[in-house]
């Protein structure tokens, strides 16, 4: 076996040396005999014409050599290539469309592959990364430490169990604080990944023994490069984080962002400095208070994840410190792929990508099936030269194989031209930031599956398009040269069915598009349940100067005074995050009796804290009841207002107010005090969600988001926010400042991109189907232009020359536009995940998808219509 | 003098096994030698000693170096693989066999069938 690959590599690759040596090979045989020959006795010139008649036709021993060394395959197809090649410069026309159609779908194709790539399928920059998995508990992607503790200590199914956490810090590296994004990690964090540091060394477990301890930092390999220019001495100096000096230990490898995607932190810091850097701890806590860990395991080897998550959770159901309230179900373990905090957004995402995915797909079917039927037309039309072809000795194989190689030739050239239009637009992608502050970035730089994926799409493509008028030849038997009309029904049979199909896809697209865009603009008119219009917002974090919970309260009070008394301030109020601001917090609440008609493990709902003044600050109507105000306190009784969904789906009332429930199951009661207007929370596509707003005074969080009504402009608002916080405490560094309507422009670029997206694809379904209607009806016209003559000389009415020409092409823009209106329907559910309020059973969207299919026939069979109107018959005739 | 007989189908490969196995040889030179070997009552198709060679060189039964000759000449020498002297071996078993056998088959007499 060895020796054949390699006599057939060295045959391919070095033809010339080896055909060199088959010619001195045979010269040698020939020289030696001749010599025998003459020393027998012959004269020279007879020996010469023996020799050469023994040894028979040079040519054909050549051959047969080169047969035996499995050269004949490679060389017919490069002759089959050149060939094509040579035909397909001889019409640049057909050629330069048929690229042109492929390199677009190919293209299109390749870039949401690529985004589904990054999104799905590109490991994580680990160690055996499928090894890891992201540990939920009841679908929840977060945990108290104290649960992370009990599940590392008592597994027996994972190596290495690590947490971690998204903090937000201070970091003191130039003239003043700069807010930056890092990861609180557990000691063994490096160790379970698997990573090495290319630079010190990482914190292990030593570094993560006792609370506020080990104040030690980890630099990315970014931060380490941008702002200490790659210092080779950092190792042992100190950086001053949230106002406390760490000691920078190590750097990690370039390319190692941790185990989410789309995180890029700036430093990672032990997980016992937690209560240093959040200013209160959470270290200790069990099912009480905030939980923010993420939990990521490295499976043993041999265990499935199926007993990993039954290990996991009888450790979780058996804990002596669980709380009564959080048993049974919410003791359930499930294991996600890390990488998107769980499953978090690998769900959407998934969804969101793989419907994109489809309708590309579709795109590329469609050109697929166009380029069929153009190539079969030219089959048919070189009918003659390939009844040559085989009187004189191609079989009909070899035929097929021609005609092939000519379409795979094709495809081959339309997927380069796609991926290297594909590869540009990636670029420019990947150079993109999804927003100010947001620490996020798609890296859509194409790796090899990208490349794969495109090869792979072009070579399916081109034997998708290729087969037909292949097997055609093949199926053409007795092929006369001297008959070329006779093959004209196959055609008419093949290219009639391709041609439903390929407008089904088209209107499926074509539905598809109207209905995000429709979507898209009704999403931007759309109440988000407050009035983005004069806000101007910014964050910061009281942690990040050390604030205790006392000194911070008295901060928060004093900047909305001092807010409220900037000249054109109307309203100032502050929350520890607004709605859409991509900072979601749950909480699990429970009714004031057992009795009471609740969900058996509580009821969630999002949550937030809100300070006096922040209904009337951003806009929301209050329904009922009051707002809070700072005598709403941790000192007296606890109150609450709800949305109405909440009102509705949980308390069962429209008259909240008065009502109460609970915190856990035998917690203080809660009442609720007011009410408000539905709005948009997490994302502007969502359904209605139940809110609970705490009152910001009742419980400290050091997490602040200001929020300020100006009557000028945002930006001037946002200085002013800068100014005031800056006079108070110029260690706090802001975050996110600007607009409200800015930092929540990011929540509508999923329906953004789905929307040019989709419009692409319409454009480019509508375009290949004018010019497959097109073709359709200028053949149909063209084959039977002396007959039209013929009727309109004899006074034929347009209605009766056009009824039997484009009546059939019309039939079948009709069918395959119901085919695709009933598909762009179906896919509806897909499309409203993504975009807001999007739906194809709008009057709208069904009017404009049939407008639209009308226009493409109009478009496609005018040229055609007028010609077979204005027939001469005159010229028909001489034309015989 | 007897008419040099005709090639039976698959000898040829065996012979020229048989040629170089007997030392390294050019092509032109396992034609003679074949020739010598069987006293002259083979006559080689030229035309399907080099497809063989080729044949056998690409399988693996033949190694090929390139030399010079005794003219100074270069020329391209074969000889035997591991792999084609186990082949040489097992095909003049077997071949010995059909001989065998074939030689009891035409001796058989008519009573004893």
């Amino acid at each position: 076996m060895f020796s054949r690959t390699r006599h057939l590599w060295r045959a391919l690759f070095h033809r010339g040396q080896w055909e060199r040596n088959l010619d001195d090979e045979l010269q040698w045989h020939l020289d030696n005999r001749v010599e025998d020959l003459i020393r027998r006795g012959q004269t020279p010139e007879e020996a010469e014409r023996t020799a050469r008649i023994e040894l028979g036709s040079r040519e054909s021993q050549k051959e047969r050599c080169r047969e035996v060394h499995g050269l004949r395959w490679p060389d017919e197809i490069k002759q089959d290539l050149l060939y094509a090649a040579r035909l397909l410069r001889r019409s640049p026309g057909f050629t330069a469309v048929a690229i042109l159609s492929l390199a677009l779908g190919i293209g299109a194709n390749t870039v949401v592959f690529s985004a589904l790539n990054v999104l799905l399928l590109r490991p994580l920059p680990v160690a055996s990364p499928g090894e890891l998995r992201f540990v939920e508990r009841d679908g929840f992607p977060v945990h108290h430490f104290a649960r992370y503790v009990e599940m590392r200590d008592r597994n027996k199914t994972f190596s290495g169990l690590i947490a971690y956490e998204f903090v937000a810090l201070a970091i003191e590296d130039g003239a003043s604080p700069r807010y930056a994004q890092a990861y609180l990690a557990t000691g063994n964090y490096f160790d379970v990944l698997g990573v090495r540091p290319q630079l010190g060394r990482f914190f292990g477990p030593e570094d993560d023994l006792k609370a506020g301890a080990h104040p030690v930092a980890v630099l990315s390999d970014t931060y380490w490069r941008s702002r200490f220019a790659a210092d080779p001495q950092i190792v042992g100096k100190t950086v001053r984080v949230n106002s406390l000096p760490y000691t920078v230990v190590g750097v990690a490898p370039a390319g190692f962002y941790g185990t989410e995607l789309f995180y890029r932190p700036e430093m990672w810091i032990p997980m016992r400095m937690q209560p240093q850097v959040e200013g209160i701890s959470l270290l200790e806590t069990y099912d009480r208070g905030p939980s923010r860990i993420m939990i990521v395991g490295r499976l043993r080897p041999g265990v499935t994840p199926r007993q990993a998550e039954a290990d996991l959770g009888s450790i979780s159901a058996a804990s002596p410190l669980g709380a009564p309230e959080f048993q049974g179900d919410w003791n359930r373990i499930n294991l996600t792929p890390p990488g998107l905090i769980g499953d978090q957004f690998r769900r959407p995402a998934e969804a969101f990508a793989s419907g994109v995915m489809v309708l590309s797909a579709m795109v590329l079917l469609a050109a697929c099936a166009n380029l069929a039927s153009l190539l079969a037309a030219r089959t048919l039309d070189r009918s003659h030269e390939l009844a040559i072809r085989s009187s004189i000795g191609a079989g009909r194989g070899r035929i097929a194989r021609q005609l092939l190689s000519e379409s795979l030739l094709i495809s081959i050239l339309g997927g380069a031209a796609g991926y290297i239009l594909a590869f540009f637009l990636l670029r420019a992608l990947s150079a993109w930031r999804v927003a100010a502050g947001v620490a996020v970035q798609i890296d859509g730089r194409p790796d090899w599956r990208v490349m794969a994926f495109a090869a792979a799409a072009a070579l399916l493509t081109g034997i998708l398009f290729g087969v037909a008028p292949a097997r055609q030849a093949w199926a053409s038997r007795n092929t006369r040269g001297d008959l070329p009309g006779r093959a004209t029904r196959p055609r008419w049979r093949f290219r009639e069915a391709l041609l439903p199909v390929q407008i089904a896809l088209c209107c499926a697209v074509l539905t598809a598009s109207l209905v995000s865009f429709r979507g898209l603009s009704r999403s931007f008119r759309t109440h988000l349940g407050f009035d983005p219009r004069g806000l101007a917002v910014a964050s910061t974090n009281l942690a990040f100067a050390r604030y205790d919970p006392e000194n911070g309260r008295v901060f928060q009070r004093r900047v909305l005074d001092e807010l409220s008394r900037v000249p054109g301030v109307e309203a100032a109020a502050y929350a520890n995050a607004l709605p859409l601001s991509a900072a979601n917090s749950m909480w699990v609440l429970f009714p004031e009796n057992a009795t009471d008609s609740w969900p058996a493990k509580g009821a969630l709902a999002n949550t937030y804290r809100v300070s006096p003044g922040y209904f009337r600050t951003m806009g929301t109507r209050l329904i009922r009841g009051r707002e809070f105000t700072w005598r709403d306190s941790a000192w007296t009784r606890e109150t609450a207002i709800v949305n109405e969904t909440f009102a509705r789906t949980i308390l069962h009332s429209r008259e909240a107010i008065g009502r109460h429930f609970r915190y856990s199951r035998r917690g203080p009661l809660v009442e609720v005090i007011g009410l408000v207007e539905d709005g948009k929370y997490v994302a502007p596509a969502e359904k209605a969600l139940p809110v609970v707003f705490w009152p910001a005074n009742q419980e400290y969080e050091s997490a602040m988001t200001l929020v300020v009504r100006s009557s000028g402009t945002e930006q001037a608002a946002a200085m002013r926010i800068r100014e005031v916080v800056a006079g108070l405490d110029p260690r706090l560094p802001l975050f996110n400042v600007g607009s409200l309507r800015d930092t929540i422009d990011f929540q509508f670029l999923p329906a953004r991109i789905a929307t040019v997206a989709l419009s692409a694809f319409g454009l480019l379904a509508a375009m290949l189907a004018v010019t497959g209607i097109y073709g359709l009806a200028h053949h149909a016209v063209s084959g039977q232009i002396r007959d039209i003559g013929i009727r309109v000389a004899l006074g034929a009415s347009p209605w009766q020359v056009l009824h039997p020409l484009l009546g059939r092409t019309l039939m079948l823009l009709a069918l395959g536009s119901c085919a695709g209106l009933a598909l762009g329907l179906a896919a509806d559910r897909a499309i409203s995940s993504v975009v807001y309020q999007a739906s194809a059973r709008d009057p709208v969207v069904l009017a404009g998808a049939a407008l639209g299919m009308v226009l493409i026939g109009f478009a496609a069979t005018w040229a055609p219509a007028r010609r077979a109107l204005s027939a001469d018959p005159l010229i028909a005739l001489r034309h015989e | 003098m007897t008419e040099p007989a005709e090639l039976m189908r698959g000898t040829l490969d065996l012979l020229i096994l048989k040629a170089v196995s007997l030392g390294p040889v050019h092509g032109y030179g396992v034609l003679l030698r074949i020739e010598q070997i069987s006293g002259g009552a083979f006559s080689i198709e030229q035309g399907s000693l080099y497809p063989a060679l080729y044949k056998l060189e690409f399988t693996g039964m033949l190694a090929a170096e390139w030399g010079t000759s005794d003219s100074n000449r270069r020329a391209k020498y074969y000889q035997l693989t591991a792999a084609g002297r186990k082949r040489l071996r097992e095909e003049t078993t077997g071949w010995r066999r059909v001989v065998a056998a074939m030689a009891a088959a035409l001796s058989a007499r008519a009573e004893e069938a």
